[in-house]
């Protein structure tokens, strides 16, 4: 090979080398990412791999306690559905239930106990059982010196056994400071009930086999009480289960999921629901032939509230009123309900109590498509009546404040997030010498522990569930863990009995853990009788109910013969109170349940941020709802950031033109705004919680969020909203294709045949 | 008969309409507006169930959303009479999809069941199906997507994870239906029963919206749903055949 | 014809001078085109390999983007070449012989250019050999139903035709130059010119041949543009899905590749030394095409917009009015103004012949055809059927890169074209000559 010299030689090797090096990008640029695939030498017992395990246990995304069925494979979460044979989630699920499984695989969940050694300082990984002696000692000292009242156990609402284990664990320390704090609880509505019916409870409403359901605010359908079983409901009824098909009707000043899904949408001036309702009531007394006993007394007590006269205050005309009424009287299972921000003002208790009294005008009670009381909690008290209301909050703010607090048990809840800044909690859970938090995340409120006892997640842990608006009788569940826990973390249960003993409690808590405990609990329920058939001793049909996840009686509640005394002579809704005057703020806030992260809790999980909110798209942030006419009026477009006002702070946000919301409102989501809670939550929007006004419902002491007035300052700034619609209307491109139910319309003969099919029932020509 | 013959007569058989009425199975799903909430409960469960990656709020904000089923919402009239009409829009399973015929590879072809097929390894990212879809229900994947530990131990283990470069879509949750086969198949069943099988999405509606079932069984309840009066296609002008049939939404008037 | 003075050794002595005579203005051109195909092409496109194509601006509804439209534009760059040139040779134009090499050139690196587009536009470009029939072993073919499968095959054979083509009729040149070059080039030479020996036979066979196949190559050129309007317009998507988008696309092809000719031309012309070879003849008859494609071009885009007004549907109406008044509206008129009212100037044969402002037409035409081209991408795929899922397109910065890079790759091989291939054919403009007269000094020119 004479022909290659020094030369030749140099350019070869170059050519060579950069052959190569081309190869090896172009390898680098489109190879795979590592992966490992390990199988079973030899499977664990409990599974055999490819073969899916389905596991009932109890949805803890929000309150309403639906069944559901997790589908595990090779050990591990798959898939959440709802169980079909529990009566509250009827084999369906939301998309929070469904996002359960983003709960348990957080990869920001505290993955082991914590503690800080001097304040300002890092968490430090420690042991459990360093954790639990540090709190331990201190506990049983404050306990030994009749302290025990300056220990406060703040939890998010819990029901069932782990309630009346935290009710004993607060006992024995001789606390009465047992707190439970849920930004969404309907307290207004217990103490409407109570008001009616004498009984603090959550009523039942057959939206299933209700014919006209006319809901004053309340969001049924996405985020009041028991969505899931709602849609369930309202599903059944718009498909004429009941023979005629369902017709709903909204009245609320912004348009939510559920006014969207109305037949009909009312917007009334924010706070004067409840006058609607008696206008209604007034109504269906005078001229809608009402023949109770009672039907003097009513007509007294209604004569301020005729529709005509209340049409100025509440922006809705006579004719309308009028007509809900007379569709109201004139339909066979009718039902009213309210809540949400109707129940959330000043006025908040005697709205719903007006509301509910539409039910008994037409005899409802108690029957099917009514208004049914629920029978006796079957465990303790039931959980609502345990939950603190603003004012309680306030005052555990001022003990903190004042050092009547020594030790505060944080466990799920974030009142810091949850409160208005006015309430100033933060600051006050500063002074709180020792804060444990026992939550799973790291959020606003518990990132001011210095002590982390991180719980395990409720697909992790032993528990059960006693749905508390429950389908009209008593239901329970029992809660299991569907995985072993990922993480060095405990059940919450587990944590109190542990702690207890190590305080020296254990003679009031023998158990060895949650389960033990839980089993001894349902021994009582065994002992009810109503074991299903074929149970054989205890052991069956704990098995019996675990398997199943549900147990429950069909046996009603007594239903309420009639009204409490007095009842009917005080009906009265005052007018609502706005914070703020209305010409320094012009606008009255409406901040309501983001229908894609709750009240905020759901916003470390990315599924939800992912998730279009369902009536503007828009993922990922917050936004500031304005009518068409108000943006032209302020000369905004969508996207332009603004301030929005009120007499206790602002929060800037962009603006997005809503066409359903009046164009005196401004509605804004609360879950966003997190500065602390994960990366999927944290620095992301803003939240409207922060800038309410103290504004109490009169009644119950709890905080009216509804009841805010505020101001709209431009910025000049402005941002593409993240959203994943684009134009929201047809355009006349018949997407969406309607019939007309009455035959009203032109080509009327053709509607008649497309609803053969389904009972539509016309209600006036 | 010569070979061309055979050939032609064997393709207008293929192209006649009700050429899968032959098969076992021809799945279809009715999505009822008048019941639909909007909720997005199906958006969520279908994420979970097909390992639908989360791809970000900068992506989102560059217009790259992926969920196989969406809800468009769609306003009428102003305040305050302005109504809001929700409709899920997913791949529709079209009989006819334009998106089978121009893929260069045949990455997407109708199988025997009546589905529109995506196989994601025969994927070569033209691209082109999105562009054919009329309901723009094709997804693409335009990243390796990462799900931080420990969030992808919840991933399915019955789908696949899609690698960057491929397109993706709704499957009428085709792991579901080759289960329900297979559990047919060792019961000694020809056929699977009306609802043993459902898709993510439908198993989850709350509000009871969606049906769904085999169309070639004239005893399920699907085939009584989409013979409603009130079925109807969207863009039925294109002509593609869908197999998700809408039911029109119900309006009441005064 | 061309320039009566120049004899035949001239024409010799010019185009071996342009292929053994390489000066520093060269290295410097070659030396900024590589450096921009490697800065601008494969870069990005490697980072966008790496981490997937959406380094790029597309999104959901707007699935293609510059890098489709990027390939329209050199697919129809492409077709001006050998097209035209097929065309003339049959029709036997004697002015097209100074140009036409050139010109065939021009085709076969924008249609490599176009194919490497399409290797970026895909997802997958390591599998992109899927969409060929071969056989194999999981006897998978590619889908012959696709608009896409048409279109590989429609490429590939124009490709290979065009490169058969253009090294045909380069042989005899090869053979001459093969006679003047000494070194490796003689050696190269020796190879490409297949032992040409310039005998009666050869000659015969070469111009059957030739004629056979420019009468094979003028309906596959009709074809190849064709199936590439029919990417878009099988597809159901409003403003796409029209009747006329083949011959819109035929007489936009031909529109910007005549263009890209005249540019090609003018840089040859001054940079190669060819002033006595291209001539204004040349410019005034591309000119006069120029025009004629301009109008059929415009007569086209009317067309297109009346039969979406006359259609009276939504989905049409919107696409439209996003096109003529959205977001890229202005991009549409800016388009109007240079492929349909700036070519007018051609009307006068001043214009025509003056060779700077016929660079700046040609190449303001291109601009405006690859404004076209993106339009048709940009403006109908974000405005479908369903309102709710309408989008936006905006290109990123490495979409941008590549769309630059690619036009370094272009020149880059252009570049490396004028050093191997006799850029001018000899023989040919020889036969446009008057017969030489003996000169002492005169060299032994072959043939």
């Amino acid at each position: 090979m004479s022909g290659i010299d020094r030369r030749d030689f140099l350019k070869l090797a170059g050519a060579g080398g950069a052959g190569a090096g081309a190869g090896f990008m172009m390898r680098e640029s489109t190879k795979h990412p590592v992966e490992h695939l390990v199988p079973y030498t030899s499977s664990p017992e409990e599974f055999s791999p490819g073969i899916a395990t389905w596991y009932n246990t109890v949805c803890s995304m929000c309150s309403s306690g639906c069944g559901i069925s997790v589908r595990t494979r090779e050990g591990r979460a798959k898939k959440i559905e709802g169980n079909p044979s529990h009566p509250v989630s009827q084999g369906r699920l939301c998309a929070h239930g469904q996002a359960g499984l983003q709960v348990l695989y957080n990869p920001d969940r505290l993955t082991g106990p914590m503690a800080r050694t001097a304040d300002n300082e890092d968490l430090l990984p420690i042991t459990w059982d360093e954790g639990i002696s540090q709190l331990a000692t201190r506990l049983g000292s404050l306990q030994a010196s009749g302290q025990g009242d300056s220990v406060c156990f703040l939890s998010e609402g819990v029901d069932g056994h782990l309630a009346a284990l935290y009710e004993r664990f607060m006992a024995q320390l001789g606390s009465s400071r047992l707190v439970h704090y849920d930004f969404t609880h309907p307290r207004t509505l217990y103490s409407a009930i109570e008001k009616l019916f004498g009984d603090s409870q959550l009523p039942y409403y057959d939206i299933g086999n209700a014919d006209y359901v006319v809901s004053f605010g309340a969001d049924y359908l996405s985020t009041w009480i028991s969505p899931v079983n709602h849609s369930f409901g309202f599903g059944s009824s718009r498909k004429g289960v009941n023979g005629v098909r369902g017709r709903f009707v909204q009245i609320e000043p912004r348009m939510s999921v559920s006014g969207a899904s109305a037949d009909d949408w009312f917007a009334a001036n924010p706070g004067t629901e409840g006058m609607v309702a008696l206008a209604i009531a007034n109504h269906i007394v005078n001229e809608g032939g009402y023949q109770g006993d009672d039907r003097d007394a009513w007509v007294s007590a209604l004569a301020p509230y005729s529709p005509a006269s209340m049409s100025q205050a509440t922006g809705l005309s006579s004719s309308v009123i009028i007509g809900i009424a007379e569709s109201f009287l004139g339909s066979q299972h009718s039902l009213a309900i309210g809540g949400g921000s109707a129940g959330n003002n000043t006025n908040g208790v005697d709205t719903l109590v007006a509301v509910n009294a539409l039910n008994y005008l037409v005899g409802n009670l108690g029957n099917e498509g009514g208004l049914i009381l629920n029978p006796e909690p079957v465990v303790g008290s039931g959980s609502g009546t345990l939950r603190a209301t603003y004012t309680d909050m306030i005052e555990l703010a001022e003990a903190a404040r004042d050092g009547r607090i020594q030790v505060l048990i944080l466990s799920g809840t974030n009142p810091v997030f949850n409160l208005p800044d006015a309430a100033e909690f933060r600051e006050a859970i500063a002074q709180i010498p020792l804060v444990v938090s026992l939550s799973s995340f790291i959020d606003e409120t518990s990132s001011l522990a210095s002590l982390v006892l991180p719980s395990h997640t409720y697909l992790e842990s032993w528990g059960d569930s006693f749905p508390e608006p429950g389908v009209g009788f008593s239901i329970g569940s029992v809660s299991q863990p569907v995985v072993s826990p990922l993480f060095n973390t405990r059940a919450t249960g587990d944590i109190i009995i542990n702690l207890a003993q190590e305080i020296g409690l254990s003679a009031a808590f023998p158990w060895s853990d949650m389960e033990e405990y839980l089993k001894e609990g349902w021994q009582q329920i065994y002992a009810r009788g109503n074991t299903g058939d074929g149970t054989e001793g205890f052991e069956s049909f704990w098995n019996d109910v675990v398997r199943a996840g549900v147990w429950g009686e069909t046996t009603r509640g007594p239903s309420p013969e009639g009204l409490l005394e007095g009842v009917i002579e005080s009906i009265d809704v005052a007018p609502p109170e706005f914070s703020g005057s209305s010409a320094n703020y012009p606008f009255v806030f409406h901040p309501y349940i983001s229908d894609t992260l709750e009240d905020g809790g759901a916003a470390n999980l990315p599924w939800m941020q992912e998730l279009p909110d369902p009536l503007t798209s828009i993922v990922y942030g917050s936004w500031v709802e304005l009518n068409p006419l108000t943006a032209n009026e302020l000369n905004l477009e969508e996207g332009d950031i603004v301030e929005v006002e009120s007499p206790h702070g602002r929060v800037t946000a962009p603006v997005f033109i809503y066409p359903a919301i009046m164009p005196n409102v401004i509605g804004m989501p609360i879950g966003q705004g997190h500065t602390d809670y994960g990366r999927y939550a944290s620095g992301r929007g803003s939240n409207p919680i922060q800038i309410l006004s103290p504004q109490l419902e009169t009644e119950t002491g709890d905080l009216a969020w509804a009841a805010t007035r505020v101001a709209i300052n431009p910025t000049g700034r402005r941002v593409e909203i993240v959203k994943t619609g684009g134009v929201s209307r047809e355009l006349g491109r018949e997407i969406i294709q309607k019939v007309g139910a009455d035959g009203a319309d032109a080509d009327g003969a053709d509607h008649a045949a497309e609803l053969s099919s389904i009972p539509v029932k016309v209600v006036r020509s | 008969m010569s070979f061309i013959d055979t050939l032609r007569s064997r393709w207008q058989e293929y192209r006649r309409p009700g050429y899968y009425e032959n098969f076992d199975y021809a799945w279809t799903m009715t999505i009822d507006l008048d019941s639909c909430t909007g909720c997005g409960a199906c958006v969520t469960a279908c994420q979970a169930e097909n390992n639908i990656p989360l791809v970000g709020e900068e992506e989102l904000a560059r217009g790259r959303e992926m969920h196989w089923i969406r809800i468009e919402r769609y306003w009428e009239g102003e305040f305050p009479n302005a109504k809001l009409n929700f409709i899920p829009m997913l791949c529709q399973h079209c009989d006819a999809a334009p998106c089978e015929t121009v893929c260069p590879v045949s990455a997407t072809y109708h199988n025997q069941d009546g589905l529109n097929a995506q196989v994601y390894n025969r994927c070569v990212g033209t691209r082109s199906c999105a562009v054919y879809c009329p309901y723009e229900v094709r997804y693409f994947n335009y990243y390796n997507h990462e799900w931080p530990s420990p969030l992808d131990q919840q991933l399915n283990p019955d789908v696949t994870v899609r690698e960057k470069g491929v397109m993706e879509k709704c499957t009428f949750c085709i792991q579901r239906i080759r289960q329900a086969k297979d559990a047919a198949k060792d019961d000694g069943r020809r056929r699977v029963l009306d609802g043993e099988v459902q898709p993510a999405c439908v198993q989850t509606c709350a509000s009871q919206a969606m049906v769904f079932g085999n169309r070639n069984d004239s005893q399920s309840e699907v085939f009584k749903s989409m013979n409603d009066p009130r079925a109807y296609h969207v863009l039925e002008e294109v002509n593609t055949a869908p197999s998700v049939v809408y039911l029109k939404k119900v309006e009441v008037n005064g | 014809m061309a320039n009566q003075d120049i004899s035949f050794a001239q024409i010799n002595d010019d185009v071996v001078r342009s292929l053994v005579v390489t000066g520093r203005k060269y290295y410097i051109t070659l030396a900024i085109s590589i450096l921009v195909t490697f800065t601008c092409f494969v870069g990005p496109w490697f980072y966008q390999l790496r981490y997937g194509i959406g380094a790029a601006g597309m999104n959901h509804p707007t699935v293609w983007g510059t890098y489709l439209a990027s390939f329209i534009f050199w697919i129809g760059l492409s077709h001006s070449g050998t097209l035209l040139s097929a065309v003339l040779h049959l029709t036997n134009s004697e002015w097209r012989k100074a140009m036409y090499r050139s010109a065939e050139a021009m085709t076969l690196f924008s249609v490599m250019v176009a194919a490497m587009m399409v290797m970026v536009h895909v997802g997958r470009p390591w599998f992109v050999h899927w969409a060929v029939p071969y056989p194999n072993q999981m006897e998978m073919w590619p889908n012959f139903r696709s608009p896409l499968m048409f279109d590989v095959m429609a490429i590939t054979t124009y490709m290979t035709g065009s490169i058969i083509f253009i090294y045909m009729g380069t042989i005899p040149d090869f053979a001459a130059v093969r006679d003047r070059t000494t070194g490796w080039r003689h050696h190269m030479y020796v190879l490409l010119s297949l032992g040409w020996r310039g005998t009666d036979t050869e000659w015969n066979r070469l111009h059957w041949a030739y004629t056979f196949l420019a009468v094979l190559i003028v309906p596959l050129a009709v074809s190849v543009h064709s199936i590439v309007s029919w990417d878009f317009a099988l597809s159901v998507v409003p403003a796409l899905h029209q009747t006329i988008f083949a011959p819109y696309f035929v007489v936009g092809a031909i529109y910007s590749g005549t263009a890209g000719i005249v540019t090609v031309m003018f840089v040859l012309r001054k940079y190669m030394k060819f002033e006595h070879l291209i001539t204004k003849l040349h410019f005034d008859n591309l000119g006069k095409l120029l025009l004629v494609m301009s109008l059929l071009w415009t007569y086209i885009n009317m067309v297109e917009l009346f039969t979406g007004w006359y259609s009276e549907s939504s989905e049409e109406y919107e696409a439209l009015n996003f096109r003529l008044f959205g977001f890229y509206g202005p991009l549409y008129w800016e388009m109007i103004l240079f492929c349909a009212l700036a070519p007018l100037l051609l009307i006068s044969k001043r214009f025509r012949t003056s060779f700077v402002p016929m660079l700046i037409l040609s190449i303001v035409i291109n601009i405006g055809m690859y404004t076209e081209r993106f339009l048709i991408v940009a403006t109908s795929l974000p405005r479908q059927y369903l309102p709710d899922a309408w989008g936006m397109y905006v290109p990123s910065l490495v979409e941008i890169a590549i769309m630059v890079g690619s036009f370094g790759m272009f020149t880059t091989l252009f570049l490396v074209f004028v050093k191997i291939f006799p850029s001018i054919s000899l023989y040919e403009v020889k036969e446009t000559l008057p017969e030489p007269q003996p000169k002492p000094q005169a060299d032994s020119g072959a043939p």
